[in-house]
């Protein structure tokens, strides 16, 4: 809408379309919920194999070494084709973080499988006494000979039970002040001893997180990343770039055509009541591209968006909800079945997608946290 | 999110904002007691500025300057209350110097020394601006026109960019104000302008043709006004927000600033982030249309954002206030008030996402 490729770019957007049409199965296309991994497991191994499952990662960790530009194009088409969510935490999260704060041992023992699709990772932040309020988390580790023997408690932890490794915050200090400087960052691989993993089903079918207990679990010294009670810093480091690629509009344009179909279907797009709140979130939709675009803009000439970065994260996610909750009054009593609504403008996932969008103004901190933060960092509001 | 602007657009919003600081609200307070709504010799210096230059091709002595220009401008004319019509008259120039001739008037208009005004509304219901119901007769400089204009900001004017129904589609006319068959009977507003009605019996008119890029001069200047507003909107609720933030870090109560309190902080950072939003959308609409060429699909979704956003964060000031927002004292209520007028102008949110669906296809 407000972004316009140049000729170069064109063309590797044209080569991405291409290729995915040609290669993402017919069956991973439009679903609503994450398949399993042995479904979705071969897709990323294609990708990779592609060379095109890390846009974002510098070319000498194996990457391609693209600009914004570029993996926005990248993100653009893999959600118009619908394409799956695939597993993040290792591409996203764990795997630039070792780039930044890892050994080289830990880079050459993690980083290359992360590429291949070998390992899938888990995230070890919630505990069930520690989430809006992450400091107060208790999962201790205390160091012993050449180990830290870790004991506590991980909740909310996506996909846990089909991965391999979690990285963690653990208390390695449970007496300093402020709480954040007792913190250590840690990976532990889930396969040790003492480790018992349990999956939680969400209200939207699946299970797509799980609680981690962790019973003096051993974790190699070795597997500090950072320094003792530096954990914060280092989980804090990469949340703005994580907040933009989510947050992008393509997400709110696919929901969109959702709701049309649906509305055609059942008629209701004939209702100015009906027209005037699709107008509402079609503008919102406009709205977010150019927030997106202004961001981009920044980040491409060095600009950090710092604090600010949570105005994207409201403003899209609470979009995505208004969009869904359309998507539910256009659907009418259709917004109960179970399976996706064939219709004959198309078949929709009314519920499944509804009930998913309940979770993105939760996770990655909540919006009345991300609130917070604008009052006090970027609105000077007192405390 | 800060704007990435080159040099010579931050001279030109510092200048702007220099501008705006000598204005403010008690400025604006002054002109609600006179029959003048603005001084003519601020709207001359804005003249000797540039800034009702600015959209006008440098082939008729414009700037050539395009639609981020005037929007940092306005944004800061906003802000300070500005009561100078610097918006309409920018956007009239520009419509006055699209033809392969400039309208005579057009020079004086630039220069801040004639105000020139749209008169393209026809209803509170929001209308079809290619559709007016106003009817043009005759060629060239010969036109008559005949119909009602309604809401519009004549003070001052010398004459009004009309639209109406001709023979080959909707036509731009430059009426006069001292035109035979013109009537003008104006009504005082809560906000201290008067908006008037125009009575138009085969009045006298000139065509103002389209410029070759764009599909027709109403539709033309009819977009440019509605990002014009929206950036005066932006500016007013900017303002109103700031005000806001520093009562809430100095009242106290119950031994606390009450921006401490998280009911009323969220509040606040609602605020900013409608303003965030709408900045980001104005500038982006800025930098991806040209003066004589805009999508009016993006000016619509524009000027409904704006209005929206601009009348929740100023009535919201008030509430954040309390009883003295809600004294006439209180400079707080001025925001409000000027939000409640740019936003009603040319159509409000609601009337605006009446055409968005129409025009955006979202209504089968």
């Amino acid at each position: 809408m407000f972004r316009h490729d140049t000729p170069a770019e064109a063309e590797f957007r044209n080569e991405v379309r291409t290729w995915l049409e040609a290669n993402l199965p017919a069956a991973l296309r439009g679903r609503t919920t994450r398949p399993p991994p042995v479904e979705l497991m071969p897709w990323y191994r294609a990708l990779s194999r592609k060379g095109w499952i890390a846009p974002h990662w510098p070319a000498q960790y194996g990457g391609m070494g693209a600009t914004l530009n570029e993996q926005i194009i990248m993100t653009e088409e893999l959600a118009r084709i619908r394409a799956p969510q695939l597993p993040g935490q290792g591409l996203n999260h764990i795997g630039p973080l070792l780039m930044e704060f890892g050994t080289a041992a830990q880079k050459a023992q993690h980083l290359p499988p992360i590429l291949a699709g070998g390992v899938i990772w888990a995230q070890g932040y919630s505990e069930p006494g520690a989430g809006s309020d992450l400091a107060s988390l208790a999962t201790r580790a205390t160091l012993q000979d050449d180990s830290f023997v870790v004991r506590g408690h991980k909740i909310w932890t996506t996909w846990a039970h089909y991965s391999d490794w979690m990285y963690a915050l653990v208390r390695t200090d449970p007496r300093a002040e402020p709480r954040q400087a007792g913190i250590s960052f840690l990976l532990i691989d889930l396969h040790s001893p003492g480790i018992r993993v349990r999956p939680i089903r969400t209200i939207a079918g699946d299970e797509e997180f799980s609680e981690v207990f962790l019973d003096d679990v051993r974790v190699p010294a070795e597997n500090l990343v950072g320094r003792v009670n530096d954990g914060w810093r280092i989980a804090n480091a990469l949340l703005g770039h994580e907040r933009l690629a989510t947050s992008n509009p393509q997400f709110a344009l696919t929901a969109l055509e959702q709701i049309k179909t649906m509305a055609r279907a059942t008629g209701v797009i004939a209702d100015p009541a009906f027209q005037d709140r699709l107008a509402a979130v079609t503008i919102d939709v406009t709205a977010l591209a150019a927030l997106f675009n202004h961001a981009v803009e920044l980040t491409n000439h060095e600009r950090s968006l710092g604090p600010e970065s949570s105005v994207i994260k409201i403003f899209a996610s609470e979009l995505l909800q208004k969009l869904n909750g359309l998507l539910l009054e256009a659907a009418g009593p259709h917004a109960l079945t179970q399976s996706p609504v064939a219709t004959d403008f198309g078949t929709v996932d009314v519920a499944g997608s509804y009930l998913q969008s309940r979770r993105v103004t939760i996770y990655g901190g909540s919006s009345e946290i991300q609130r917070n933060i604008l009052a006090r960092r970027v609105l000077n509001l007192p405390a | 999110m800060d704007l990435n602007l080159t040099p010579e657009q931050t001279l030109l919003r510092e200048s702007a904002a220099r501008f705006a600081a000598a204005a403010g609200a008690k400025m604006a307070r002054g002109f609600r007691a006179q029959d003048a709504s603005f001084s003519p010799a601020r709207l001359r210096q804005a003249g000797e500025l540039g800034w009702l230059a600015m959209l006008v091709p440098t082939s008729v002595n414009g700037l050539g300057l395009g639609l981020t220009e005037l929007a940092l401008v306005l944004e800061q004319a906003g802000r300070g209350l500005v009561c100078e019509p610097i918006a309409l008259a920018a956007v009239s120039a520009a419509a006055l110097a699209q033809g392969h001739a400039a309208h005579p008037i057009m020079e004086r208009v630039m220069a801040g020394a004639a105000l020139v005004v749209p008169a393209l509304q026809e209803s509170a219901n929001g209308d079809d601006p290619v559709a007016p119901r106003t009817r043009a007769a005759g060629k060239g400089a010969a036109m008559r026109v005949s119909g009602r204009k309604m809401f519009v900001c004549a003070d001052g004017a010398e004459g009004f960019l009309v639209s109406a129904n001709g023979s080959d589609g909707p036509a731009l006319c430059y009426v006069a104000r001292d035109a035979s068959g013109i009537a003008v009977s104006a009504m005082p507003t809560v906000e201290g302008r008067r908006l008037a009605t125009l009575d138009l019996a085969d009045a006298q008119a000139d065509l103002i043709p389209a410029r070759q890029s764009s599909r027709n001069a109403v539709d033309a200047l009819h977009s440019l006004a509605l990002i014009a507003l929206s950036a005066e909107l932006l500016g007013v609720m900017e303002k109103a927000h700031e005000i806001t933030l520093d009562y809430l870090r100095i009242r106290q109560q119950f031994g606390k600033p009450i921006g401490s309190f998280q009911a009323l902080a969220h509040q606040a950072a609602d605020m900013h982030i409608r303003l965030a939003v709408t900045r980001s959308l104005l500038f982006q609409v800025a930098a991806n249309n040209d003066v004589y060429r805009i999508d009016p699909v993006m000016a619509v979704a524009l000027k409904a954002k704006a209005s929206e956003d601009a009348m929740h964060v100023t009535q919201g000031c008030i509430q954040l206030h309390g009883a003295i927002g809600f004294t006439d004292e209180h400079d707080i209520g001025l925001y409000l008030k000027r939000a409640m007028l740019l936003s009603s102008l040319l159509g409000n949110a609601a009337a605006q996402r009446r055409r968005y669906a129409a025009i955006a296809g979202l209504t089968a």
